[in-house]
């Protein structure tokens, strides 16, 4: 790609918002276990915002990494973070109620030994490879386990598992197949969250870049995914909290995209509509 | 006997239906210009050449692709686990799929070009409004042909992955077919339309990409068109000749000799394939003829 | 691209201390799965050791140019390396998960199949492109005779580019590394299946037909991580283009069978840990 990528001083630094995403997405998801507490499953939102502050979190890592001039392009590195993440989530979900600080630490080895590979034997000698590689890594795997407990309301292996399917209305039957993993929406929520980390990042790309405008974008992103997902958790959980769910991810997007657009209005050079190209000198 | 039948019958629908979707992927990443010919895109407003093309900057068409189809098919697997008629899942899962794709290019477009203001590119909204129903419209189409793929191969040819993974794959594949057959045609023929014809874009024409059109200035719905005309049923080609072929293989040889019958058969195909190339490519030096004299071998 | 900070080239040299504390981790790695489950886990993770170093070898054949590709000035495909390296492996998956009751080499060879064959009309339609509709012949801007067919490169090669198109030596490359890599992903999913066929109905304590579609669903979903996983590797290896096997770049390729084999040794003792813990 022959853009220029330069970085603008300024704007919240990296380790705070590091620290602020971490703290808030394990908050978020041990919060959703207050379904197993209470016997319902209208907790279940809870993933969702977890899956939107992993990837304000993450996006930042990725503006911090692809600053670098790593090569290949943006979409890269949101794939190698999930790829990394969500086998460290399947085996975190083992867990029971330590599941997200178990994905949170193995998707933390994973990525040390990635960013070690990626810098030393591949030759990389990026000074923040290892380090955003593991926090890209941390990012996928609780981002995944978001999602998980969105669709399923659980962050269990078991309950990741086993769904029911009822039959003429009434009858319930354990079902393998009617369940996160076993239906195979590991791989949709795999796909939502890497283009949805590396989207904010991509999209801003340019010297007019702005950090209040990418962590916005990452919001609206993370809304919109988290819109998806409540409609395909009307499978699986009950149908009042998928509702729940959904209106909470309706109003989100909502508000950030307007707000979007807004900020997008203040940066953008002139806001025409049906205009033709300006006359510059010498074009 | 009738297996095999049934087979091939569902194989044909699907190999058409995969000539159907990369077309009509092809033509839509080119109009909303996307993939690694945006690189121009974006790159020329900053050499100077203030342009009104959509500027759609969300990932590379593989996985992107590979997310709209993989999203289709995990929506229509969660309505057809609600017991929703088969057609009408796969409807409304292409349907929600199809929103998030509009969302994300009107996000690019703004995002990219607010970035650019110091070079004077303006936002303009009526290209926003314009551009994104119809690659919308078209996205529709690519995203239903394959998730009515993959729900054909899991429901009535028994491939054991479930829905939304065998979306994932063949989005991927979609999205990889389509960019790399129409990205070059799309990328030299149309964005550098007023270089010579019949040689690659030199290094010096940069970012000077064509801005103004037939009839007024250029915007991405004249690329739309122009895609259909050649670069789309190529791309459409290419993916339905895969799926068609890997299908065929597999539903006629399995049965017939298990196993190696289909492997055989694969590598009938590529050779085939290669020898078809190699014409190809013989042609093309023999009727086009070298851009310069033949360097003199020195003398050893 | 203007970096941020000024980094040294990345270069095509070889770390030797870094190649060899790899070896080390790989082995420490083989090590704890024998530990934990020696038989069935070993083979398994052993499975997707070679499965890896196959995606992450076959990658380095497949020509890809980026975006000056998509402009005609410089041959190979015009798309990521990563996701057409995916592309062809899940293609080859797809086929190779579909051929998996039928034995385990057919299947295995069956997938390398499919990625190929994908591969191969992948490559003869972007020949088909250039030359028919752009009137461009095929060229390769890094070496002066195709090593395959002996066709003298530089007086196709247009003014002001680094060639075009796909030299037949790209398209020889393309279809080896499409081979490679279906047969690499296809060999990771078998094996991952086969284990989690035969621990899951004592993990979940339900019949083995059961528990079939989440052991391949499961199986699937590694394979296709830990195949993005190589070929992102990969791609930083070759940073980002590479014009296939006649590549001068092609020579890095003994760094990347190292970062490929210790990376999935890890994703493979996690996928294993799964059911054995």
């Amino acid at each position: 790609m022959t853009v220029k990528v330069e970085v603008i001083e300024g704007g919240i630094p990296h380790t705070k918002i590091m620290i602020a995403g971490l703290i808030c997405t394990i908050v978020c998801l041990y919060l959703s276990y207050l379904n197993v507490a209470t016997g319902t499953e209208m907790f279940s939102f809870f993933g969702g915002l977890a899956v939107i502050s992993a990837l304000i979190w993450g996006s930042h890592t990725i503006k911090v990494l692809c600053s670098y001039g790593i090569g290949t392009g943006v979409p890269s590195a949101g794939m190698i973070a999930f790829g990394s993440g969500v086998i460290a989530m399947l085996l975190a979900t083992k867990f029971g109620i330590a599941a997200p600080i178990v994905a949170l630490v193995l998707a933390a080895i994973i990525g040390l030994v990635l960013g070690y590979l990626s810098n030393n034997v591949l030759n990389m000698k990026i000074p923040v490879m290892i380090q955003s590689l593991t926090e890209l890594a941390v990012v996928g795997a609780l981002t995944l386990m978001g999602f998980a407990v969105l669709m399923t309301g659980s962050f269990t292996f078991t309950g990741l598992t086993t769904g029911s399917v009822t039959l003429f209305g009434a009858l319930s039957m354990p079902s393998y197949q009617l369940s996160f993993i076993g239906g195979g929406l590991t791989a949709v929520a795999f796909l939502l969250g890497a283009i949805a980390i590396q989207h904010p990042f991509n999209a801003c790309l340019g010297p007019g870049w702005k950090q209040d405008r990418m962590l916005m974008l990452t919001a609206e992103c993370g809304f919109l995914s988290m819109i998806v997902a409540a409609i395909m958790s009307f499978a699986l959980i009950s149908t009042g909290s998928a509702i729940l769910s959904l209106l909470i991810a309706l109003i989100g997007w909502v508000y950030t995209y307007c707000e979007y657009i807004k900020l997008s209005k203040r940066d953008a050079f002139a806001w025409l509509d049906a205009k033709p190209i300006p006359e510059v000198e010498g074009h | 006997m009738e297996q095999i039948v049934f087979g091939i019958g569902i194989t044909a629908l699907a190999g058409a239906l995969a000539t159907v979707a990369g077309s009509a992927e092809d033509t839509e990443s080119n109009i909303g210009s996307q993939g690694d010919p945006n690189s121009q895109v974006q790159l020329a407003p900053q050499m100077g050449f203030v342009h009104r093309i959509f500027n759609k900057a969300v990932a590379g068409e593989p996985p992107a692709y590979g997310l709209w189809c993989a999203l289709g098919a995990g929506l229509a697997w969660a309505f057809l686990a609600m017991q929703i008629n088969a057609v009408l899942a796969i409807v409304l899962g292409s349907l929600l799929a199809v929103f998030v794709q509009g969302v994300y290019a009107t996000t690019a477009y703004l995002g990219r070009t607010a970035s650019l203001s110091k070079f004077g590119q303006p936002v303009y909204v009526d290209i926003l409004k314009s551009m994104t129903t119809v690659a919308m419209a078209h996205a529709f189409v690519a995203i239903f042909c394959t998730v009515t793929i993959c729900y054909l191969i899991n429901v009535a040819l028994g491939h054991p992955f479930p829905l939304p993974l065998l979306g994932f794959i063949w989005g991927i594949t979609l999205g990889a077919a389509g960019s790399a057959t129409g990205n070059p045609y799309y990328g030299k023929e149309r964005q550098y339309q007023n270089q010579k014809f019949g040689a690659g874009v030199p290094i010096s024409a940069s970012g000077n990409i064509v801005r103004y059109a037939e009839a007024g200035e250029r915007n991405s719905l004249d690329n739309g068109f122009f895609t259909s005309k050649f670069g789309g049923p190529a791309s459409g080609l290419c993916f339905g000749l895969i799926v068609f072929l890997e299908l065929w293989r597999t539903v006629v040889f399995d049965k017939l000799s298990p196993g190696w019958g289909a492997i055989i058969v694969g590598i009938l195909i590529i050779l085939i394939f290669t020898i078809v190339d190699r014409y190809i490519e013989v042609w093309a030096r023999k009727n086009y003829g070298p851009y310069t004299a033949p360097v003199k071998e020195a003398a050893p | 691209m203007t970096a941020v900070a000024a980094k040294p080239a990345a270069g095509s040299a070889m770390n030797p201390t870094a190649m060899v504390i790899g070896v080390v981790m790989l082995i420490i790695l083989l090590g704890i799965a024998y530990v934990v489950s020696p038989g069935l886990g070993l083979m398994a993770l052993i499975g997707v050791v070679i499965g890896g170093v196959l995606i992450g070898f076959g990658v380095h054949f497949v020509p890809v140019g980026g975006a000056p590709a998509a402009m005609g000035q410089a041959p190979g495909i015009a798309t990521g390396v990563a996701m057409l390296a995916a592309g062809a492996g899940l293609a080859g998956l797809f086929g190779g998960a579909w051929a998996a009751d039928q034995g385990f080499v057919i299947a295995v060879i069956t997938g390398g199949v499919g990625g190929g064959m994908m591969m191969a009309i992948t490559c003869m339609m972007v020949n088909f492109v250039y030359v028919f509709g752009m009137g461009i012949p095929a060229a390769s801007g890094k070496v002066a005779k195709d090593p395959i067919t002996g066709d003298t490169q530089p007086e196709f090669k247009s003014q002001g580019t680094e060639g075009h198109g796909l030299p037949f030596v790209s398209f020889v490359g393309g279809v080896t590394g499409g081979i490679l890599g279906g047969a690499g992903g296809t060999l990771i999913y078998l094996e991952l299946l086969s284990l989690y066929q035969a621990t899951l109905p004592t993990v979940l304590n339900a019949s083995a037909t059961q528990v079939l579609p989440i052991a391949v669903a499961t199986a699937g979903i590694f394979a296709i991580g830990m195949f993005l996983v190589n070929a992102v590797l990969t791609a930083y290896n070759i940073t980002g283009t590479i014009e296939g096997p006649h590549d001068p770049k092609f020579k890095r390729w003994p760094r990347a069978i190292v970062a490929s084999a210790v990376a999935s040794a890890l994703c493979g003792l996690v996928a294993i840990l799964i059911v054995t813990i």
